[in-house]
């Protein structure tokens, strides 16, 4: 415990390598835990990308989806770049 | 007699489930319980090397399930610890010669028998795993303090949960040197990740091994700290629930601690 003290006092090691496994391993749980396919996740995307392109134009190559651990729960998290407004719609 | 069947699993193959086995049940028979252990591991049977009983087996637990003997035939008695007795596991069969549905016939037997039957449960999700859980009353998570460890007991915690089974956790192999200089995972941060309850903290140690290479079980060498761990988690599982967990220390070297304190070393 002096040691971990010690190693912040002085800057040195601010992630140690066991933070980089804790990281790591929460990381790699919120998929497990979620028992998600890599399938269902591409379905997911497409299913909303396809809604999303009837209102905007959007950069499909842009886009990622994700899930985040916040907490207790698991987010769905999805990035995407606007390009325009669609003209078709009002 | 209505005995407990505990299964003691791990997900990942070589954290320490055979031993913690063997450990956890002599304790448990040295309480003076009568206790039952299991190998479960059919085909790579293991548990009779670990507690030095592999010259005196006859039948194993296949033969049991498939009525070649009885029971008592089956179970060997251990010569150093009362009431302490192994069921093998078969080595020529595979994992899938005794169905779940066998198990659970068998386990209402052992339960009229024994007042703790010990599950040595294989590696893996598969069949093995399934026949090792059927009927179990409760079960014990052995883990290290590594990712991979982490993330299959995780997995194993989950479809334990899913048979309405809520585990308890050991976490194996702590090297207190390490945990100190952020290079492993404390038992926090474990039990952080993987939200059960702990029964106990085992620190890596040497007479592990030698006593493997003995064949005789940690529980009854004198001065071993993973004996002395093993024989408070078996406390715990047998009532004495709010025996406190003791946290693996560093040894308290004088000269170290004041070489930190004057800001020397690293």
């Amino acid at each position: 415990m002096l040691n971990g003290i010690f190693r912040k006092i002085i800057g040195k090691g601010d992630d140690s390598s066991k933070d980089v496994a804790k990281k790591r391993l929460k990381f790699a749980l919120v998929y497990d835990r979620l028992d998600v396919s890599d399938d269902v996740l591409e379905n997911l995307q497409r299913d909303i990308v396809e809604v999303i392109s009837r209102y905007f134009e959007i950069d499909k190559d842009g886009l990622s989806l994700d899930i985040r651990d916040s907490g207790d729960l698991s987010a769905l998290v999805l990035n995407t770049p606007i390009l325009s407004k669609r003209r078709d719609t009002s | 007699m209505k005995g407990k069947i505990i299964v003691i699993t791990s997900g990942k193959g070589g954290v320490g489930k055979t031993t913690a086995t063997a450990s956890i049940g002599s304790a448990l028979a040295l309480e003076g319980n009568r206790v039952l252990l299991v190998d479960m591991d059919i085909g790579l049977r293991n548990l009779d090397v670990v507690m030095g009983l592999e010259n005196r087996i006859v039948f194993n637990i296949v033969d049991i399930v498939k009525g070649k003997c009885k029971i008592g035939q089956a179970a060997i008695k251990d010569r150093r610890i009362d009431n302490l007795f192994l069921v093998p596991a078969s080595q020529s069969d595979n994992k899938d010669a005794i169905t779940p549905e066998e198990m659970i016939r068998l386990c209402e037997e052992l339960r009229e028998e024994f007042d703790f039957i010990l599950m040595d449960c294989p590696a893996g999700i598969e069949q093995g795993f399934e026949n090792a859980v059927v009927a179990a009353d409760e079960a014990v998570v052995i883990c290290a303090p590594e990712v991979s460890s982490i993330r299959d007991a995780d997995r194993i915690i989950g479809i334990l949960f899913s048979k309405s089974i809520t585990p308890k956790l050991v976490v194996n192999r702590i090297v207190p040197e390490m945990v100190e200089r952020g290079d492993m995972l404390s038992h926090e941060d474990v039990v952080d990740v993987l939200s059960i309850d702990l029964i106990g903290l085992v620190e890596m140690d040497d007479q592990v091994v030698v006593s493997t290479n003995m064949g005789t079980p940690t529980v009854l060498q004198k001065n071993s700290k993973a004996g002395d761990a093993f024989r408070r988690i078996a406390m715990r599982l047998n009532g004495n629930e709010d025996l406190p967990i003791v946290v693996p220390q560093v040894p308290n070297r004088f000269w170290k601690k004041l070489g930190l304190k004057i800001g020397l070393g690293k």
